[in-house]
């Protein structure tokens, strides 16, 4: 009788622990810089809703006449010292009912007004808080085209341990339901990363590859312009961009908008305009392009108008005649942001993407745990993870406050670099669990504040400032439970030992 | 789609994914007729990724699925955790994963594997981007913005591949090759 040999599975043995040795070094290098940017971009799916918290006083309402705007826009560019480069007039939306205008000045100067139902301006709009948090999450608060690179290039480091993580996941069929608390906690880590990692792969390739190439634009543009292009990178931009009007310097009135809004109207009967740019509104050369949500059922559902200071419509695109490329193009940010399916999406968005920082955290978590159980202890590590991952939140939340209460807009960078100094620095005074039970119990008591804060200083005119503020003393509220918890953990494991 | 349609379409999604995931579940938890719970799961979570399509949208709706899928799955999991005692975790060893490949210390190997995994990956996946928007067919857009999305994939790959690969000069042979190869491809041609 002759021994059939069997054949060899795949991904064999060896290829899995040469696999699992990459991912571990490539986590291990990436872990911080993901834990913040996917922690950051959990909470940024819900901008738009900060940017209602921040503004609770502002006039809803579902339209704006095209009276009104002109009214806002006059106003606006009256406000403004010295020439207009453009005006960016967002129309009031179901997640943003209440129309901005924001004008970039000439001397790099940009303001953004709320204005009323009347096209009156209310006032400037507060967005200190969603501005830090949407900023730190595109490009860390650092010169644009670094941090933008760096935030890519943590989209590709993730791109990347996904591939290795599913490659180095041999019992990925046999363990698909399994979760195992208690017990050993690198059996528990490994089974909350790979359930975390496996059932959600399809969000997590999506916003790491969206956000990887976003990321990465600017130096694939610049390459693209290397390459074929002589470096004009311009050429490669005006694949994409509306063409610009005809450039004419010479001074003119404010340019009419009445006039364009009835054309957008006939064009667009019915359909709602979510934005338009006035480019030198006070020049013979100004131009506008209207944004028109058009009723195709795609996720970049935006026809485009175009118009010179005669009326004339230069350019125009139907969303349901673009092609491929112009629809991905159209469809990177909502992809990355959960913001194609309503409250439903962006909630499952902001718990997937809080998985994805757990997945970034727990990577450590084994790490260690794997040290911990070939008796080589890394407490030195120990400290300074458990001080970055319960650091954050607690920088986050103090910076929320700030935002909220401070009168610099530069506040609350400077209080997140503060306290995540302060709590690195903490690392190496404090054990892992005392740091964890500190930031837990401070996140938590930072979100109770800053709920009840906001609701007695700025009142609840707006039922999402309501909605953010309850949800607010929730997580607070969760975090403070978990401290407790925690600490009669820690108190029952110093009694046994 | 009206506001109640769409909300109809979305509890349907729900429900069938949570359908699917527990009929997955089951089967996985069976040790005999599984089949018959594995193929109604698979069926279900097949319809409720598919049918979404024709219903909210040809992208929006599979994406919107997708999305809700994974929720639901995680959610039907974590319904189903097991609590093990402290005692437990001397003999949870077999549930783990292999140990990592251990290598021998060299810091040239070290410093070429991730110059491989970072500068020269990403100049590799760059050349088969940008040669795939030259010489693909297809709008001058839709090649650019594939040509796009190769870039970060190819680089995640080959970063996946370098820091994983022992032998490092094959990985650096090939890499540098795709390089330029891509590169001197789309030079060749240019954009039109």
């Amino acid at each position: 009788m002759t021994k059939t040999k069997k054949p060899a599975s795949f991904p064999s043995p060896d290829l899995v622990r040469a696999v699992l040795k990459g991912h571990s070094g490539l986590g291990l290098a990436f872990a911080a810089l993901l834990y913040l940017v996917c922690l950051t971009g959990a909470i940024a799916v819900f901008a738009n809703e900060f940017y209602r918290w921040e503004n609770p006083d502002a006039e809803r309402m579902e339209s704006i006449s095209a009276d009104a705007v002109q009214t806002a826009y006059r106003e606006a560019m009256a406000r403004t010292a010295g020439a207009v480069e453009h005006v960016l007039i967002l129309m009031p939306s179901d997640d943003r009912p209440w129309p901005t205008l924001r004008v970039d000045a000439e001397d790099g100067t940009r303001t953004t007004w709320i204005a009323n139902s009347a096209g009156r301006l209310t006032g400037e709009m507060r967005e200190s808080w969603t501005h830090f948090l949407t900023r730190l999450h595109i490009n860390l608060h650092l010169p644009q085209s670094w941090g933008i690179f760096i935030v890519g290039l943590s989209g590709v480091a993730l791109l990347s341990s996904l591939i290795s993580g599913v490659l180095a996941h041999p019992r990925i069929f046999r363990d698909a339901f399994h979760l195992r608390l208690g017990g050993s906690r690198r059996l528990q880590e490994a089974d909350l990363h790979n359930r975390l990692g496996v059932w959600a792969l399809p969000f997590h390739l999506t916003v790491s590859l969206t956000g990887a190439l976003l990321g990465l634009s600017t130096v694939i543009i610049g390459a693209i312009g290397l390459a074929v292009f002589q470096g004009d990178t311009a050429k490669v931009y005006a694949i994409f961009t509306p063409p610009q009007a005809a450039e004419d310097t010479r001074p003119a009135p404010p340019f009419d908008l009445r006039p364009l809004f009835a054309s957008v109207a006939q064009r667009a009967p019915g359909e709602r305009i979510t934005y338009l740019i006035v480019e030198h509104p006070t020049e013979q050369g100004a131009a506008a392009m209207f944004e028109v949500e058009s009723s195709a059922s795609r996720i970049a559902n935006s026809d485009v108008y175009a118009f010179d200071r005669a009326g004339t419509l230069y350019y125009q695109q139907q969303a349901a005649q673009t092609n491929v490329g112009q629809q991905i193009l159209g469809s990177l940010g909502p992809l990355h942001f959960g913001w194609f399916g309503g409250g439903i999406v962006k909630i499952a968005y902001a718990l997937l993407g809080l998985g994805l920082t757990y997945l970034a955290a727990g990577g450590v978590n084994i790490w260690l745990a794997r040290r911990r159980d070939k008796g080589q202890p890394a407490p030195g590590w120990e400290r300074v993870w458990a001080a970055t991952v319960w650091g954050q939140p607690l920088a986050l939340a103090a910076a929320a406050l700030a935002a909220s209460f401070g009168p610099v807009a530069s506040l609350p960078i400077w209080t997140w670099a503060a306290v995540s100094l302060a709590a690195l620095g903490a690392a190496g005074l404090l054990s892992p669990a005392s740091l964890s039970r500190i930031g837990r119990a401070g996140s938590g008591s930072l979100l109770i504040v800053l709920g009840i804060g906001h609701l007695v200083f700025f009142g609840a005119h707006d039922s999402m400032a309501l909605i953010v503020n309850g949800s607010l003393g929730l997580i607070g509220l969760g975090l403070l439970a978990l401290s407790v918890r925690g600490s009669k953990g820690a108190s029952a494991a110093v009694q046994m030992a | 789609m009206s506001d109640a349609g769409f909300l109809a379409a979305i509890v349907a999604i729900i429900a069938g994914s949570f359908a699917g995931a527990w009929s997955l579940r089951r089967a996985w938890r069976l040790k005999e007729g599984k089949a018959r719970w594995r193929w109604m799961g698979l069926a279900l979570l097949g319809m409720t990724l598919l049918w979404p399509a024709w219903i909210i949208g040809e992208a929006r709706g599979p994406f919107v699925a997708v999305t809700l899928l994974s929720v639901m799955v995680l959610v039907v999991i974590a319904s189903g955790y097991t609590l093990r005692p402290a005692r437990a975790g001397r003999a949870a060893r077999e549930g783990l994963a292999p140990e990592p490949a251990e290598r021998a210390p060299s810091a040239w190997r070290t410093t070429l594997r991730w110059s491989l995994a970072g500068p020269i990956g990403m100049v590799a996946a760059m050349g088969l981007g940008i040669s795939y928007a030259v010489w693909a067919p297809g709008a001058i857009q839709t090649r650019l913005l594939i040509g796009g999305l190769i870039v970060p994939l190819a680089w995640g790959g080959a970063m996946a591949w370098t820091l994983a690969d022992s032998r490092i000069l094959r990985a650096t042979a090939v890499l540098m090759g795709t390089a330029i190869v891509g590169f001197g491809a789309a030079m060749l041609k240019g954009l039109t």
